[in-house]
């Protein structure tokens, strides 16, 4: 289980709370959906949980099957099982595609990759989310296309089977054909990995027509401001964010 | 088909000149060595590609002048060094069109990595003295950036390692490099 405890979060070194007493439990095989408007910090908890360097936990705590992981580094949580499909994958030029997938499942699994057992499951994963096989011997993500980086990110999820999936706004950059490809891949991997959790974050609705959220969360004001089924997002589509009756709770989902 | 040399210095201080007569590709690997080059591209139509990759540990400077002697003539570099230590390395980096050289392409790229607080400068000189050039230049001083040790870290690698892919692929920047040819070199990158 992923849990989010009454945790708080600024940008290092200013004393501006973006997420305040966020608190939020993901049981194992729970799909979330975070939504909200633009600047309330959905990207922000995305990138909390994942350790990134400018931002800091001021108080409350996050914790992976009961245990804190506020003092892991970034590695350690990905060897916990955390994964975040990006919002926008940071190019890595010199750095192929197949080098890197290499080196980081060797990490996750803590041993030597069979090289022959890799390339077999690097070729059938690339077929699956409709990935050329040159972009193997690519750099990571440079010249990639807005479709191909969400791809590979999915490409690199299949790869290092993490339990705790964040999507980052998946649907922006992809179209509608793409969307389903990664969707259907998603949805895959759920099905062979019944313990796995996803968290989405996203401002439309139309990717829940592919992943089926257990819950949905409206995020105001660095804290869930209301949470529902399915119906939430769709009143959130047809109404807006000012339009539907947010109240004040006390932030917890259980 | 491209004539390519391979060159590597280690600890040395070296003067090179080249007379280019056929399209090449020059690799020039460099582990805390000074060098002085000199390369004329002195036949019409030829392109040259130098990639010079080192890794500085002490005062070190990286000069070269490539003149552009003839019509159509092609030059690429690509300089890439990692300052390890916080001494000194410098690059002094100059294409020259001369006047009676026409449409040639004359183009740079340089990087210098700086491990720790070290005195890095680039100078990016290019002498056109035509009108009809193809010309551009590139310098970065800095460190690897943050958050391409956080999306490679995000993946489960260790920061160790995060910067031995990154310094690999900064080092080893193209993929026609035969590792075998620079053994040594690879060795070094394992010990930064």
């Amino acid at each position: 289980m992923l849990e989010i405890k009454k945790m708080s979060c600024s940008i290092i070194d200013s004393d501006i709370n973006i997420l305040k007493d966020f608190s939020l439990k993901i049981k194992d095989g729970e799909t979330h959906v975070i939504m909200g408007p633009n600047g309330v910090g959905k990207s922000t908890l995305s990138k909390v949980i994942m350790g990134y360097y400018k931002y800091q936990v001021t108080d409350g705590d996050i914790l992976v099957d009961g245990e804190s992981i506020l003092n892991d580094s970034v590695d350690v949580r990905a060897k916990k099982g955390i994964f975040l499909c990006m919002q926008d994958p940071t190019v890595i030029e010199g750095v192929s595609n197949s080098e890197f997938l290499r080196t980081a499942r060797a990490s996750i699994i803590g041993e030597k990759v069979n090289l022959y057992t890799f390339i077999k499951d690097m070729e059938n994963a690339m077929k699956a989310v409709c990935l050329n096989e040159s972009m193997l011997h690519r750099s990571l993500n440079q010249g990639f296309s807005g479709g191909e980086k969400k791809k590979n990110e999915i490409l690199q999820m299949k790869i290092l089977k993490p339990k705790y999936i964040i999507l980052d706004e998946l649907d922006s950059g992809l179209d509608v054909d793409s969307l389903r490809t990664v969707c259907e891949n998603i949805n895959q991997y759920m099905n062979e990995n019944k313990d796995a959790s996803l968290l989405i974050i996203t401002h439309y609705p139309r990717i829940l027509e592919y992943l089926k959220p257990d819950y949905v969360h409206i995020l105001k004001d660095g804290k869930i401001q209301k949470s529902g089924g399915l119906e939430l997002a769709l009143d959130v589509e047809k109404n807006g964010y000012t339009g539907i009756n947010v109240i004040a709770g006390d932030g917890v989902c259980e | 088909m491209n004539k390519v040399l391979y060159i590597v210095d280690n600890n040395e201080k070296k003067d090179y000149q080249y007379d280019i007569l056929e399209d090449t590709i020059i690799y020039h690997f460099s582990i805390n060595s000074s060098s002085n080059i000199e390369v004329h591209l002195c036949h019409e139509n030829v392109t040259l590609y130098y990639y010079y990759n080192n890794i500085n540990y002490d005062n070190n400077s990286f000069n070269i002048k490539v003149f552009h002697d003839k019509n159509h003539t092609h030059s690429e570099l690509f300089n890439h060094g990692v300052n390890v230590s916080n001494k000194k390395l410098d690059y002094h980096v100059e294409g020259i069109v001369l006047k009676s050289s026409s449409g040639c392409i004359c183009n740079q790229e340089n990087q210098i990595i700086n491990m720790k607080d070290g005195k890095s400068t680039i100078l990016p000189v290019l002498l056109i003295d035509n009108f009809d050039v193809d010309s551009n230049h590139g310098a970065y001083i800095g460190k690897f950036s943050d958050e391409k040790l956080f999306y490679i870290m995000s993946r489960g690698v260790s920061r160790d390692e995060a910067y031995q892919l990154l310094l690999n692929g900064f080092l080893i920047n193209s993929d026609s490099i035969e590792r075998s040819q620079i053994d040594l070199f690879l060795k070094e990158i394992k010990k930064i």
